[in-house]
């Protein structure tokens, strides 16, 4: 097994390069030369096309980076819940959090007309927060049955969004319900240096967070009473990442709509790849979920000209096919 | 000699049911003291609540001479390692397993050092277990799990470790392990030099290995005392349902049992 710096060394780079080609490629085709005088003018010796320099820095940039924050958010906050669940199949969503944003969304567009469509992030965040705050609740604060109680409260508050999610689009009027449908799908085509910040600061605490309790969280993961007598406040950490988890999902949800699977598929490539014992590395969790989210979100703006395919359809499809191939691969799993 | 654990009236009920009833005991440093009882006499309730897992509804623990529902979990953590029962899920390397013992030492962001790495291989080579070192803890022998939780006990001491105050519990350590493993298990514990519980099913290992045993039954302590003491062949027969004599072991002097077949021990 290589040893980790090297995993880490190995990561960047792929993450580096990911990240020149996300700029490159696009409805225009921009040499590496043109990038690096975009980022850097002052450097540069010759001036470049205003409308280039404004393509990589104002519409490019932003987006990859939107995308490399919930990229890399979605896979700790998947890793971290799988550890502290015992779930492998654990994910963000599973708890309630992409229905429930989904109704606060339904809602700013349809009941809440009088509001502009800016509010729309703000009404998917609150929703998924509630979604999630209702889960904690039913769980309660007891270490006893704490992660059955979680996993079927989020279950059922998924449904129950859902459910009223679907009773509004049904009465609405079909222009609300394909909105709703395109940014259920996810996409970061509405990244803006402005909008940027709310994430960038939601995820990269939590992530600070994860790697303070890293240990904690690896010894809950080899069971609750084997963690406790290693002094640690099981239900206390619990809820602690789970509520981590729940805003950087909520974050991500509101900006950049519900992005499916991404939170399952790295932590287990990495789990199948490296070992179990890598799933609480948060550098390479991250840098993993961070490159995959780049590359899916070139391929969703370049696969057909002039036109976007949401991000969830392409995340699906391609971590469906890839996880059931590693599966099938490692039998011993 | 002053004492490691000290149990006053110690009491836990849950879904009104009492599980322990007015337990007290006091276990002096450095002994080796077996918990002995049928299935569901309550020893693994009784340990729990040693090691601060279950919060007893009345009655008080002590831990070198404080309550330890006035310490935090860290600092009990400090001076008690835990070989439990549940050990199911732990898709981890050996020295993961083991390094985990440092964690009530570390802060938050706190990493290994090299020091702590000298802890960890020490303890592997205590233990034997120098070349099992990166195999997957799930795929190891019984016996072999059990060493790799002593060595996390050991690193769990820490590095300035003072033997008078140290604990270790084992829940039923010796479970389905061979003979030869048992016995190989015990010595090795024995020869930390620290103060050991451990509830056991084979009262001929438990009167070999302990100055002092726990009788319990139905929640409540029968006996306590030396094996020759709790190892009274009525008192056995009675709690356990078998014909039980008692001999001196050749080699130990200390009680040995032997289960007699008859009619005594069918139910009438």
């Amino acid at each position: 097994m290589p040893s980790t710096i090297f995993i880490i060394i190995i990561l960047f780079v792929a993450c580096s390069i990911s990240i020149v080609s996300a700029l490159s490629f696009g409805a225009v085709t921009i040499p590496f030369n043109d990038i690096l005088n975009a980022l850097f003018p002052s450097l540069s010796d010759h001036s470049v096309d205003p409308i280039i320099s404004q393509i990589v820095v104002e519409l490019r940039l932003p987006r990859i980076l939107l995308a490399f924050l919930s990229g890399a958010g979605l896979a700790v906050a998947g890793a971290t819940l799988q550890l502290v669940t015992r779930n492998p199949l654990a994910d963000p969503y599973l708890f309630g959090i992409s229905a429930g944003a989904s109704f606060g969304a339904v809602l700013v567009l349809t009941a809440l007309t009088g509001l502009s469509i800016l509010w729309l992030p703000v009404g998917a965040f609150v929703g998924g927060l509630v979604a999630v705050f209702m889960v904690l609740f039913i769980a309660g604060q007891h270490t006893y049955q704490q992660v059955e109680r979680m996993l079927l409260a989020g279950v059922a508050s998924s449904f129950m969004f859902s459910a009223a999610t679907s009773a509004i689009l049904y009465q609405s009027d079909p222009q609300a319900a394909t909105a709703i449908l395109f940014w259920t799908l996810g996409s970061f085509s509405q990244a803006e240096w402005q909008n940027l910040l709310a994430p960038a600061i939601i995820i990269g605490v939590s992530v600070i967070i994860f790697f303070a309790y890293s240990k904690q969280v690896l010894a809950i993961s080899s069971g609750d009473e084997n963690a406790t007598t290693l002094g640690v406040n099981v239900s206390t950490v619990r809820l602690l990442m789970l509520i981590l988890s729940s805003l950087i999902c909520a974050v991500i949800v509101a900006n950049a709509g519900g992005i499916a699977f991404v939170g399952l598929l790295i932590p287990h490539i990495v789990r199948l790849t490296l070992g179990q014992r890598q799933l609480n590395n948060y550098f390479i969790i991250a840098l993993m979920g961070a490159t995959f989210m780049i590359l899916i979100d070139l391929v969703a703006r370049t696969l057909i000209q002039n036109q976007e395919i949401p991000l969830g359809i392409i995340t699906s499809a391609i971590g469906s096919v890839f996880f059931l191939f590693i599966l099938k691969q490692r039998r011993q799993y | 000699m002053s004492s490691i654990i000290e149990v006053k009236n110690l009491c836990w009920k849950t879904n009104g049911k009492t599980i322990l009833n007015d337990i007290s005991f006091t276990i002096p440093n450095g002994q080796f003291v077996g918990v002995i009882g049928t299935n569901g006499s309550g020893k693994t309730s009784l340990l729990r609540s040693l090691y601060r897992f279950i919060k007893p509804s009345s009655g008080q623990v002590s831990l070198n001479g404080n309550d330890i529902w006035q310490q935090n979990a860290i600092d009990v953590a400090k001076q008690i390692a835990v070989v439990s029962q549940s050990n199911t899920n732990t898709p981890y390397q050996v020295v993961d397993v083991v390094s985990m013992g440092l964690i009530p030492h570390k802060a938050l962001f706190e990493g290994y050092n090299h020091q702590d790495k000298t802890l960890i291989n020490n303890a592997l080579n205590q233990l034997d277990l120098n070349e099992l070192k990166n195999n997957d803890f799930e795929t190891l022998s019984g016996g072999e799990q059990q060493r790799v939780l002593i060595a996390r006990a050991i690193v769990q001491q820490g590095h300035n470790r003072n033997t008078t105050q140290q604990l270790l519990i084992m829940d039923e350590p010796t479970n389905h392990l061979d003979v030869h493993y048992q016995l190989d298990l015990l010595q090795r514990v024995k020869k930390l030099g620290i103060s050991v519980i451990v509830s056991l099913h084979d009262l001929n290992i438990a009167s070999a290995f302990c100055d002092q045993l726990l009788l319990i039954d139905n929640g409540e302590i029968i006996r306590q005392g030396t094996p020759q003491h709790v190892l009274n062949p009525e008192i056995i027969s009675q709690i356990y349902n078998v014909n039980v004599s008692v001999i001196k072991h050749p080699q130990h002097n200390r009680p040995h049992l032997l289960f007699n077949l008859d009619d005594t021990n069918n139910d009438k």
